[in-house]
């Protein structure tokens, strides 16, 4: 029976060393060494094999994981989703502009509603931050289509 | 360089106006960022690790030691203010500052943690001054094989003195040491689960992993606490302290940063356990043990001094032996390499400036914290009041600043929006994240020092018991790893017991 978390959890642990050891065992040989490079991996993939059976034994201490209010999972996702945009656009747009998009979409999203100070805010800090790094730390972040 | 004169070169680069306010500016910023509820040391350091590339290393040092004590001390206020420690060995704080600043005592609050901060810090500084050079000295004679042990030691440590299931922190570190072996290995050239992607050839940084596993998966619960107000709005009340509450607390907070600096020393243990140890010791030794967790100023300042002892003590390993002892160090360590500083037995001869620099920021830092931060913390502290959903979205926009910042590619952004996630689901499953963080930074060092330890040996293991310091430090890895785990069995096996005679009676 796979009913708790620590049956499923052993077994994902169990199918992730396998593959690891898997891909352990076609490294490469290199003759010239005494130890080559695919020892360590395959200790660590036993290791973790050893460990995967050992938790798939064990009695759940903790009661079953809390489950997430309704509709939580959903906004999460829905974050997640912006963090992609934002890492996605982040060279195209630039960084003051996907900035921008993202922390006042972002913060609306989650149910802040003052439209003024979000677009100061929003506009400010990654102004600041992006003069902040170009002139004074000399890291250049991508400038994107803005003229700066 | 004699002690004295190093300590003198040391603080001629601190108490410079340019280094003051480095400090300054860490203290406040790391204040800042250690008030978030969740965020804690780990995070402001991996987060200004890009500012600090490029600048000069002797300031950045400064820069990062403010950071390290404003951010452990934006904890305790967060713990005291709000009652949401930033991290666990925040948590003791709770019990006395929450409620005396309840009473509507929470200047005072923040007057004793950082009174008692500072001497934990001021003591523990003062005994790694004395203690790490000669812990150097041992280590010089280490080779690969000590190494090798004292690492194993050090990991085995922590993830059996993690909260919770031995095997999950045991698992934790693991995966963290297997996320050390992605990309090119150092002696043979091979190029090890990079499945071809150029990305991943010289491995994963550790900030990817740091801000991931920490910060952003942080992000998740602050997103659905984001409709709680947690804001502080009672008043702050005095600062001051009378003589005779400073007399009550000197020997308290003197004997818990004695020991919250042993505590520290050792590997594994650090703040957290301090913290609670610190608690209970003062609660059994005082005179009123009614009073704590009703707003005693003992009960507060004790675990105070222990941890903030405790987390320069963890230093001593970190600066002697090069070997970080704990998730919080083990970024230290990612910080100083970046500033192009190797810790390790060979610094304080080779170079005893920056060793000493390193020790002079700790102290300045230490001692800007309690005269210039804690009269601004009513001020910082209003920056609580920045609604949460504008908050998530700024976190988030540090993480990816701080990942792109230092390596400029977006494909490092995508593997922290990864290690976000595992560490979400790590948190939800109580697979604790400290362990994997340490493991993958010690993992690459690990792996160096065992085939070198081999090589020497011609391959046979027997190396590393010949040996007597590293049998013994192995002796002890292996007795944390194997207590812990047989006391679980012998748990589970009188569970079962109990269980088996439960449905015979049914």
């Amino acid at each position: 029976m796979i009913n708790t978390m620590n049956k499923k959890m052993g077994i994902i642990l169990a199918v992730i060393s396998a593959i690891y050891l898997y891909f352990s065992f076609m490294l490469p040989e290199y003759p010239y060494v005494p130890v080559d490079s695919d020892a360590v991996p395959i200790v660590l993939g036993f290791i973790l094999l050893f460990l995967s059976v050992l938790l798939y034994f064990s009695k759940s201490e903790e009661s079953e994981e809390e489950k997430l209010p309704k509709g939580e999972g959903k906004v999460i996702l829905a974050v997640l989703g912006f963090v992609l945009m934002f890492i996605l656009l982040l060279e195209p747009l630039g960084f003051v502009l996907t900035t921008f998009l993202f922390i006042s979409i972002n913060s609306r999203f989650l149910g802040y509603k003052k439209w003024v100070s979000n677009i100061i805010v929003s506009l400010a800090l990654p102004l600041s931050i992006y003069f902040l790094f170009v002139s004074f730390l000399k890291i250049q972040l991508p400038s994107g289509i803005l003229p700066f | 360089m004699s002690i004295f004169e190093g300590i003198l070169t040391g603080f001629q680069v601190a108490l410079s106006l340019k280094g003051l306010s480095f400090v300054f500016i860490g203290v406040v910023t790391g204040t800042i960022i250690g008030m978030i509820p969740g965020l804690g040391p780990i995070t402001a350091i991996a987060v200004m690790i890009p500012i600090t590339y490029g600048m000069d290393p002797a300031l950045a040092l400064l820069l990062m030691a403010g950071v390290y004590y404003g951010s452990a001390y934006g904890g305790a206020a967060s713990s005291i203010l709000l009652n949401a420690p930033g991290e666990s060995m925040a948590v003791p704080t709770t019990f006395d500052g929450y409620p005396l600043a309840k009473q509507g005592k929470a200047g005072k609050a923040l007057a004793i943690a950082a009174l008692a901060s500072f001497t934990g810090g001021t003591i523990s500084v003062i005994l790694l001054t004395l203690f790490a050079p000669f812990l150097a000295k041992v280590a010089i004679s280490f080779g690969p094989a000590e190494y090798f042990a004292l690492m194993l030691m050090g990991l085995m440590t922590v993830a059996s003195f993690s909260s919770g299931s031995t095997i999950k922190a045991l698992i934790s570190a693991t995966v963290g040491f297997i996320i050390a072996t992605i990309g090119i290995d150092s002696q043979t050239g091979t190029a090890r689960f990079t499945f071809g992607n150029i990305n991943l050839m010289e491995g994963i940084d550790f900030l990817v992993i740091a801000l991931g596993l920490f910060a952003l998966a942080e992000v998740t619960s602050l997103i659905r606490e984001r409709k709680e107000r947690s804001m502080f709005d009672s008043e702050f009340g005095s600062m001051k302290l009378s003589k005779a509450e400073v007399k009550e607390l000197s020997v308290p907070v003197t004997r818990q940063s004695l020991l919250g600096f042993i505590i520290g020393v050792l590997p594994g243990a650090g703040g957290t356990i301090a913290s609670f140890l610190g608690y209970i010791t003062e609660k059994k030794l005082s005179k009123k043990p009614e009073e704590f967790g009703k707003g005693s100023i003992v009960g507060l300042a004790a675990p105070e001094s222990a941890n903030n002892s405790a987390s320069s003590g963890a230093f001593v390993p970190l600066l002697s032996l090069g070997i970080p002892g704990s998730g919080t160090t083990a970024v230290m360590l990612g910080a100083l390499i970046v500033l192009g500083v190797q810790p390790g037995p060979l610094m304080i001869s080779d170079h005893p400036d920056i060793f000493w620099g390193v020790i002079a920021s700790m102290y300045i830092g230490n001692v800007i914290l309690l005269i210039l931060n804690l009269p601004l913390i009513p001020y910082i502290s209003k920056l609580l009041k920045v609604p949460k959903p504008m908050l998530i979205s700024l976190v988030i926009m540090f993480c990816i600043i701080g990942v792109y910042g230092i390596s400029f590619r977006t494909f490092d952004l995508f593997l922290l929006v990864i290690f976000g996630i595992i560490g979400y689901f790590m948190a939800r499953m109580n697979f604790p994240a400290a362990p994997m963080l340490l493991a993958f930074i010690l993992g690459g060092m690990m792996e160096r020092s065992l085939r070198q330890a081999l090589t020497i040996s011609d391959g046979s293991l027997l190396i590393f018991v010949q040996k007597p310091i590293s049998a013994t430090l192995l002796a002890i890895a292996f007795l944390s790893f194997i207590v812990p785990l047989l006391k679980t069995w012998r748990k589970r096996k009188s569970d079962g017991n109990a269980e088996e005679t439960d449905s015979q009676a049914s």
